[in-house]
């Protein structure tokens, strides 16, 4: 005879544990370590018996568990008089299973709203709408033009060097997308490049922009030829 | 409100794949407030309401967009062929700490939920969920992530001050009985010792 036993799918050791206090009924605030810590134990040599392999985090969690364990095990340190109010051992995994079964709750909630939503269509691809003097996506040459001419105006700048950390390319994608925070909102390329910048900084923030654009988190188009390059928000 | 400026908000609203800001709309009508605009929509969606009419037209994201009737789901379901498949479990958690604790990191993420999250941070930034805010002024300059104006489309949020409050998500819990009770007990236990 054949028995299929059906396992409740644990997302990682935190669920686990929060499935043998709720099935033993016991106090999250007042775990009896060495009972979870045996059933914990039992599941993961049954985990092993079914030959599935065990995610590095449950074994850590086990040794978590043997330390707590062997920390409530021990005598209290009679010469450590000075600090008799020793932090219960249980506290820090208590204060991570409390705060992992928050947000378990909050993708419950989640969860919820998503079924919701989905009972809602919406238009999903735009109306094909012909254009007729719509405006020129620009391509790299373009930028790199446009990028050369701020560069000739960053020379002139006086050099003066302090061993200060460089901003980084990072930054400046932050502060780039910091600009054009809305699908509305769009600047030039020109302004990106404050005059009183210097190369380094003329540079980084170039390449910023080269990144966020393969990101595909901003667009650039020029309305005219010869115009203005205009910096936007790719919409989501 | 003209008569015409209603025809053209609703012709709109059928058109676009987004939902449409006040501020966007106002730049597309050229002389029209912004406050006339939302009295609009107001009477639109009022008019829509009214008519019995199997579309609707929704605040969602910080815009207004046109919408099925959320009970005619059954049909529209049969109509469409393929839909985006529901979140699984793990990436609606890892979205969640995501949300609540954005600009936030791998590292703490991964913290908080007891395992790593390389696969599933992948699904959510592919599905456009999440998205990288900058990097953490610390050791390794680790990305942060936060979440996207599409997150706030598939979960019908105007904005995410809507996520329901840390409070709210308490009450959800199941609560344990005594459970500040034995906490004291515990103390003064440990205190008497």
């Amino acid at each position: 005879m054949v028995y299929q036993v059906k396992l409740p799918a644990f997302e990682g050791p935190l669920d686990l544990l929060l499935h043998l206090i709720r099935v033993n009924e016991v106090d999250i605030y007042d775990i009896p370590i060495a009972r979870i810590t045996d059933e914990y134990f039992q599941y993961l040599a049954l985990l092993e018996q079914l030959d599935l392999e065990l995610a590095g985090e449950f074994l850590v969690m086990a040794a978590t568990l043997v330390y707590i364990k062997s920390k409530t095990l021990l005598p209290a340190d009679p010469s450590a008089t000075e600090e008799p109010f020793e932090e219960d051992p249980r506290t820090p995994l208590v204060d991570m299973l409390l705060e992992y079964q928050r947000f378990r709750a909050a993708a419950e909630t989640l969860s919820g709203r998503e079924d919701q939503q989905r009972q809602f269509f919406f238009r999903s691809t735009p109306l094909e709408i012909p254009t007729r003097e719509g405006p020129l996506e620009v391509n790299l040459f373009d930028l790199l033009t446009a990028f050369r001419e701020v560069l000739e105006r960053a020379k002139d700048q006086p050099v003066l060097e302090f061993l200060t950390r460089p901003v980084s390319t990072g930054e400046r994608m932050v502060a780039i997308l910091d600009r054009v925070a809305t699908v509305e909102a769009s600047v030039t390329f020109e302004s990106l490049f404050p005059p009183e910048a210097d190369r380094w900084l003329v540079i980084v923030t170039f390449l910023a922009l080269l990144e966020l654009l393969r990101q595909g988190s901003i667009r650039v188009r020029q309305q005219v030829d010869f115009g203005d390059i205009v910096v936007m928000r790719a919409v989501a | 409100m003209s008569q015409d400026h209603l025809a053209i908000l609703e012709a709109l609203l059928f058109a676009s794949p987004d939902p449409l800001s006040v501020e966007l709309l106002h730049v597309i009508l050229g002389d029209v407030e912004r406050e006339g605009i939302v009295r609009s929509l107001h009477s639109l969606q009022e008019a829509y309401e009214k008519n019995g009419s199997g579309l609707m037209i929704v605040q969602v994201a910080g815009g207004f967009r046109m919408s099925t009737r959320p009970d005619l789901h059954p049909w529209l379901g049969r109509l469409a062929k393929t839909r985006p498949t529901r979140l699984s479990r793990p990436a609606l958690e890892t979205l969640a700490i995501i949300a609540y604790r954005q600009p936030i990191t791998k590292a703490e993420v991964e913290s908080i939920r007891g395992v790593l999250v390389d696969g599933v941070l992948k699904t959510l930034m592919e599905r456009d969920l999440i998205r990288v805010l900058g990097r953490k002024r610390e050791v390794g300059r680790p990305l942060l992530y936060g979440t996207t104006r599409k997150f706030l489309e598939y979960f019908g949020f105007q904005d995410i001050t809507e996520l329901p409050s840390t409070q709210e998500i308490e009450t959800l819990i199941p609560p344990r009985q005594d459970t500040q009770d034995t906490d004291e007990t515990v103390r003064a236990e440990r205190e008497d010792s």
